[in-house]
């Protein structure tokens, strides 16, 4: 069985994409992972923590986020760990996915929250020391029960 | 993210290379507005060598399709890598976009 993790940590202040990107390509070619898992980590990654960069912070000061990608046997797993305003994915609102397109006017950013939900599974958040902490899953293998 | 637009059969044809993420919407958000601006109301997006798109790179093509059905215009997407398409099917934008395998099984759409 496979257990491998990485964590780094980027600021706001930084091309977060241009960090991370680079990270996750390392670690699936490590894992030999697919090119859609490879997708999948890259988007869920970019989609939450564009979140936290565009709504997260009231001032203008540097802050940290941390960022750790571990895979343990078939178990991808994701964690994100931040200090912006508290975010909780599990209650965030879904996009009006009922409504005519033309006719959606929150449409947009409740998107990339809904494609992380749709794409990763066990998503668990909670708010400790003034921190966000979101853990996502993905089994490589589509058994989607929770270990947790 | 080089943008190549050309004009094939009436549809104005937008080929997008490369990444299509929060660094790279603008650019094509003005190719967009710029063929929309001309006239043209059939856009088809030509994604053969596209390796990566988020939210706000979908977010484009919705502009394009709110902006076209207005005037019974269209938007359809070809060439969708594998690995991508599955976003394309969480967010239920495959069932409003045409999708084509290929550019010229699009060309009449």
């Amino acid at each position: 069985m496979t257990h491998d993790s990485i964590s780094f940590r980027m600021t706001n202040k930084q091309k977060c994409f241009q960090i991370f990107r680079p990270q996750v390509e390392a670690f699936g070619e490590k894992h030999a992972l697919s090119p859609k898992q490879v997708f999948t980590l890259t988007l869920v990654l970019d989609e939450l923590i564009t979140n936290i960069l565009s709504y997260g912070y009231g001032d203008l000061d540097e802050h940290p986020i941390d960022v750790t990608l571990a895979i343990d046997g078939t178990r991808l797993s994701l964690e994100i760990s931040d200090d912006a305003r508290p975010f909780n994915i599990l209650t965030a609102p879904e996009p009006e996915l009922e409504v005519p397109l033309e006719d959606r006017t929150r449409q947009i950013g409740g998107m990339g929250v809904h494609i992380v939900k749709k794409l990763m599974h066990c998503i668990e958040y909670k708010r400790e020391d003034g921190r966000n902490i979101v853990r996502l899953e993905k089994d490589i293998t589509d058994d989607n029960a929770c270990t947790a | 993210m080089p943008v190549n637009h050309s004009t094939e059969n009436g549809v104005a044809v937008l080929s997008v290379a490369g990444s299509l993420g929060a660094d790279e919407t603008q650019h094509l958000e003005e190719a967009v507005l710029g063929l929309l601006d001309k006239g043209e109301t059939r856009l088809l997006f030509d994604f053969s060598d596209l390796d990566y798109i988020n939210s706000s790179g979908l977010r484009i093509l919705v502009l394009a399709y709110q902006r076209l059905k207005k005037n019974s215009g269209k938007v359809a997407i070809c060439g969708v890598k594998d690995y991508i398409r599955e976003v394309f099917e969480v967010s239920g934008y495959d069932k409003i976009f045409s999708m084509y395998a290929a550019r010229g099984e699009a060309s009449k759409f």
